[in-house]
């Protein structure tokens, strides 16, 4: 479903990634780790072309992203949903409407969009915030309502960056069982944490980066 | 993309940012009111004028002593060029007659002519878009050529300053529509801008959640089209507040406005016009965007 091979990436003089290779099955939730500025952030933004690499090759969903024309990202976003690390909800819209715009996006008719939102809302257990304002609710409400629109249109892939990071152990635990619900749906899922209580006896594969070099895998 | 939902965010954003909508409303609606009163002047005066190179012509005044062939060949001549619109003759005999009919009570003033002193001439209508002083100096040095023609006189004054008037109106009217439309356009052009800069992170977030270029503009130009139009409108009104308040309350004073006409055509080109120029400037303003 995703294949890195080569991936190289530098900013200015600095190397974010270097010569990654890796590949993850359709339907297989991996968990990518490393501290604070190992690449991991970069290397999901590639995923949907937020990033570009400077070498190497990339697949997604049979899409071979170096020949992606620009007018074809959309097309290829619309399979991926991404929980971004700082959430990039809407705060002038209403939790509802910060769910349903993944879906309004796809063209989706409003009385699908609103069976959807409600599903998506009660599978994080904020179905009772639905009116609420992202700026009223708590760092770890808006992580639930960020991975909520991730999820909403049901895509491909899920990409999550430190999903749990403004959470307590309790959230969390629920965070990674909701992942580990939506995986088993068949969505691939990669999952970027620095925090390696996340993916311990998770049976799932982990993929290990160092300050941008691949650092071997292990199962978590 | 649903386009219910794109009207639903740019209605929002209007209210949103109601104040700097509605002062782009005015700004938007005053130029335009401008423009109408610039072009409504310049109908008006090249309605005035229209009529006055009919008044024009060209008479040609004949050697004596010229057979009909001759008379035919030159007529044959004049009728070849064309910018000609009607070419008539007019013996002595008519010519004198018109004279004398034209000066009626006054006519004691030929009684001491007494022989017909007036000679055959050719009176040559030209066709009113074509009257130019260049057209006409040129036709009437390739006509002074024929033979057979003695004199030629035309209005050459009065045809310079109705033709310099009639052209100096047409290029400040085109001068200042091009100055309003442009000021229109920009402001606009602005407005959508200054939107688009202050919700450049939510344009980004729909980026990366896969919105299509359309999904993010259509909110944007509907926005500009509403704010255009609504200007339009309101420049409409403003007219129509001058036209029927005020140039019709002047005219009691002074009478030549009364036949100062609105023409009925303006009332959808207004809007249309801010319409137009509202997509336009929403258009540049969200310019190419870029994944």
């Amino acid at each position: 479903m995703i294949q890195f091979r080569d991936v190289s990436k530098h900013y200015d003089n600095q190397t974010a990634l270097r010569k990654i290779t890796f590949f993850v099955d359709r339907g297989e939730m991996v968990f990518i780790t490393g501290p604070s500025g190992s690449g991991k952030t970069t290397l999901l933004k590639m995923v949907y072309m937020a990033e570009t690499p400077d070498e190497g090759d990339i697949t997604v969903a049979d899409m071979e992203l170096m020949k992606l024309t620009e007018s074809s990202i959309p097309a290829l976003r619309k399979n991926i949903g991404v929980v971004f690390q700082d959430f990039r909800l809407l705060d002038n819209r209403d939790v509802f409407e910060n769910i349903a715009i993944a879906l309004r996006i796809r063209n989706i008719d409003e009385r699908e969009i609103k069976a959807k939102v409600f599903e998506s809302l009660k599978l994080v257990n904020l179905r009772h915030k639905s009116d609420h304002y992202p700026t009223t609710l708590s760092g770890g409400e808006q992580q639930r309502i960020a991975i909520a629109r991730a999820i909403v249109s049901e895509p491909m892939i899920l990409l999550a960056d430190e999903p749990t990071g403004n959470v307590d152990p309790d959230t969390s635990a629920g965070i990674i069982k909701t992942f580990k619900e939506i995986n088993a749906r068949g969505t691939t899922i990669m999952l970027a944490t620095h925090n390696r209580e996340l993916f311990r006896n998770s049976g799932k594969r982990v993929l290990k980066l160092d300050f941008g070099n691949y650092a071997g895998e292990e199962l978590g | 993309m649903s386009m219910s939902y794109s009207f639903r965010l740019a209605v929002q954003s209007l209210l949103h940012d109601k104040w700097i909508n509605f002062l782009s409303v005015l700004t938007i609606a005053v130029g335009l009111l401008f423009t109408a009163i610039t072009l409504l002047t310049v109908f008006n005066i090249s309605l005035a004028t229209k009529d006055l190179p009919e008044k024009f012509s060209i008479m040609l005044y004949l050697k004596e002593d010229l057979s009909q062939q001759d008379i035919e060949t030159l007529m044959k001549t004049a009728r070849k060029d064309p910018s000609v619109e009607k070419v008539k003759y007019i013996t002595k005999e008519e010519g004198w007659k018109e004279l004398k009919a034209s000066l009626k009570n006054t006519d004691y003033i030929l009684e001491g002519v007494g022989e017909n002193p007036l000679p055959d001439s050719v009176e040559i209508k030209l066709k009113s878009e074509t009257i130019s002083p260049e057209t006409v100096k040129k036709l009437t040095a390739s006509l002074k050529a024929i033979k057979g023609v003695s004199e030629i006189e035309y209005g050459e004054k009065f045809l310079a300053s109705i033709y310099s008037l009639s052209m100096g109106i047409k290029t400040i009217g085109a001068i200042l529509i091009i100055i309003m439309s442009a000021g229109t356009l920009f402001v606009c052009y602005s407005t959508v801008k200054i939107l688009f800069y202050r919700k450049n992170s939510e344009i980004e977030t729909y980026k990366l959640l896969g919105a299509s270029r359309g999904f993010i503009r259509a909110p944007f130009i509907i926005e500009g089209a509403v704010i255009g139009l609504s200007g339009g409108v309101l420049s409409l009104i403003g007219i129509f507040i001058l036209y029927y308040l005020v140039l019709l309350k002047v005219s009691l004073a002074f009478p030549i406005f009364k036949s100062f006409i609105f023409p009925v055509n303006m009332s959808f080109a207004l809007p249309a016009a801010g319409l137009l120029l509202g997509i336009t400037g929403a258009v540049f303003a969200i310019g190419r965007i870029r994944y």
